[in-house]
């Protein structure tokens, strides 16, 4: 015969309740001056106490009629014979017990759909951030495919006026002429129109600005041992202006940092401005260079130079030793990407080029 | 639990003090900063905790203490000792305008849910806890209601109401509706719900806030007229030093009254 320590609250008892004993087998409730007993028929069961572990049995005393007065309720507090009731309910009150436990759970539910969109609303920004990192490389392709030519040429003249007052440009001389030429040649049919600028500076560098401008350094052309040598550089900063890999590179840059301040609330924009300096020396992909080298290797085969002055140029490089050239720091001269040219050149099958028609070389500045 | 019965009485109107009488041996705790005098034959003692005989070991302590840091209180307790041969008396004032309940927790089941803060002392073996409420309106809207505190014990204890105090007690099923900062204390049998006012233009220009606290019977529950923060906010509103706009008793001079009321500093 279980006995329960319950709290028993009605008429005729103290307002604040009379702890009494509740015998589960008879339903009997007693305490030091009376005695009650728990209807067979059942009344109305809630969850009690401030932490919601406790159980409440109320039901309306038939002999005084209707009315709060009326009412008694039994309360069980304690967690564990709580549950103990719970578990095994008295007899007739089965029904609206089984009823509490289904909104039990679906309050429970409720409770875990309200944190879990709490949670989201926590984590969106982190979400956010995260997704964009995954589509970046997608999503700057989309976003570079909505600018037109003429808005593209316009952003590389821009930058690239920026860039003059450093660069001492020798587009007068002989070399100069040779380099136009032989643009002109790799660049046939392309829908931009192409610019090439020498530069007098020692160090052995190229680069490519969006909208058609390539810049040599005249240490490179030093360097170069053929023109076949200088046409594979020139191909391959070509395509990267082809293939519109700036234009991503600062898409990707940009919607960075524009994620960047909506998550992190830096509107103030010390990341904006790192992402400006990087337009500038922009850095391309492992994946960029791959495809620019393929797409220069078919560029040099449709304009009849032969290809083969490419890699040739790439173990000019690596024979020249000491301190690694800067082209070589944004054009990683991997023996994977060598072997990849050799394979593809290879696959091209071999036909006999005329040598370019340059005989002194390197030319004059 | 050993508990210690101890005889009180309870001077002042509006703004009261509570005397305990402690026999040799007994002990009380009250919250710090709350002592306002001691007979000889009274030490004190600061502990870390709450001094009931539940916390045992330096883990249970720290999780007293952690307890009190959750609800607002310091995490020391202080607790007065009559070390003396005969019956000595130390005194604990409220820190605000209002009244001074004493909770005998054994006739209402051992345990009453209070506000934070607003426990003053209590028979040693009293202990001092927190009390969650899992509803997540709540949590979310109650303001002070989702952390309350908890005193379990079987003896006395004070607690501190601020205005006037109204005790209610709640048949089977009854309900009362109540401001949530209101509330200072309720048996916990009674059910404590927020419930929101719905409609906008009260909330927005009725001066009362957005949620309500919902009480349903069956139990007992202390009620104050005058929260603490509702007092602050109305000195500070009126307080010209600190930024108020100071507010004149309807003199017939206006503005010239304040001229010549004699306290222009």
């Amino acid at each position: 015969m279980e006995a329960i320590n319950a709290r028993l609250f009605g008429p005729g008892l103290p307002p604040a309740g009379q702890t009494c004993t509740w015998q589960r087998d008879s339903g009997l409730i007693s305490w030091a001056e009376g005695r009650t007993r728990l209807p067979a028929t059942a009344g109305e069961v809630r969850v009690a106490g401030f932490d919601l572990q406790g159980i409440e049995l109320a039901w309306q005393d038939a002999r005084s009629g209707a009315g709060a007065q009326g009412r008694w309720a039994l309360q069980v507090l304690a967690a564990g014979e709580a549950a103990r009731v719970r578990a095994a309910p008295p007899a007739g009150w089965h029904e609206v017990f089984a009823k509490l436990a289904g909104g039990r759970r679906a309050r429970r539910g409720r409770l875990a759909l309200g944190w879990s969109a709490l949670l989201l609303f926590l984590a969106l920004p982190l979400l956010l951030v995260l997704g964009f990192f995954l589509l970046a490389d997608d999503l700057a392709g989309w976003a570079a495919s909505r600018v037109s030519v003429k808005q593209e040429v316009a952003l590389g003249d821009a930058s690239f006026a920026a860039m003059k007052p450093r660069l001492a440009l020798r587009d007068d001389g002989e070399a100069a002429a040779v380099l136009r030429e032989l643009g002109a040649r790799l660049t046939r049919g392309s829908v931009y129109t192409y610019r090439f600028h020498l530069v007098e500076d020692k160090s052995i560098n190229a680069f490519a600005v969006p909208g058609g401008i390539v810049v040599v350094h005249s240490g490179l052309l030093a360097a170069t041992r053929s023109p076949e040598e200088l046409a594979g550089v020139l191909a391959h900063e070509v395509q990267h202006v082809e293939l519109r890999h700036s234009l991503k590179s600062i898409m990707k840059q940009l919607g960075l940092s524009a994620v960047w301040a909506m998550a992190s609330g830096d509107l103030a924009g010390a990341m904006t401005g790192k992402a400006a300096q990087h337009m500038m020396e922009l850095k391309f992909s492992r994946d960029a260079e791959r495809e620019a080298d393929s797409a220069g290797l078919d560029a040099l085969l449709r304009a009849g130079i032969d290809p083969a002055g490419m890699p040739a140029f790439f173990a000019t490089l690596d024979k020249a030793g000491g301190a690694p050239p800067a082209l070589l720091s944004t054009h990683p001269a991997s023996a994977a990407r060598r072997e990849a040219l050799a394979a593809r050149m290879q696959a091209k099958g071999s036909h006999p080029f005329e040598p370019l028609p340059y005989r002194s070389w390197p030319p004059a500045l | 639990m050993a508990m210690d019965v101890v005889d009180y009485e309870i001077f002042g109107n509006e703004m009261q003090y509570v005397e305990v009488e402690l026999d040799p041996g007994e002990a009380a705790i009250g919250e710090a900063g709350a002592m306002m005098m001691m007979q000889d034959g009274i030490q004190m003692d600061t502990i870390f905790g709450d001094g009931s005989a539940q916390q045992g070991g330096l883990f249970g302590k720290l999780l007293g203490a952690g307890k009190r840091l959750v609800t607002g209180e310091s995490l020391f307790t202080t607790i007065f000792h009559n070390e003396g041969r005969s019956k000595a008396r130390v005194a604990f004032a409220a820190l605000y305008p209002g009244k001074i309940i004493p909770v005998d927790l054994s006739t209402i089941g051992g345990t009453l849910i209070c506000q934070k803060d607003s426990f003053l002392c209590a028979a040693r073996g009293v202990s001092l806890g927190i009390a969650f409420n899992r509803k997540l309106g709540v949590g979310l809207f109650g303001g002070e209601g989702f952390i309350m505190q908890k005193l379990d014990g079987d003896g006395l204890a004070f607690v501190h109401a601020g205005g006037t105090l109204a005790v209610k007690d709640l048949a089977p099923g009854e309900t009362l509706r109540v401001d949530t900062g209101c509330v200072v204390a309720f048996q916990p049998s009674v059910d404590f719900d927020i419930q929101y006012v719905g409609k906008l233009k009260s909330a927005l220009f009725g001066g009362e806030g957005l949620f309500f606290a919902t009480l349903r019977g069956p139990g007992r529950v202390w009620l104050q007229s005058l929260p603490l923060s509702r007092l602050a906010n109305r000195i500070v509103m009126a307080a010209p030093a600190a930024g108020g706009s100071r507010r004149d008793e309807g003199s017939l001079l206006g503005g010239l009254g304040g001229l010549l009321d004699g306290d222009n500093d």
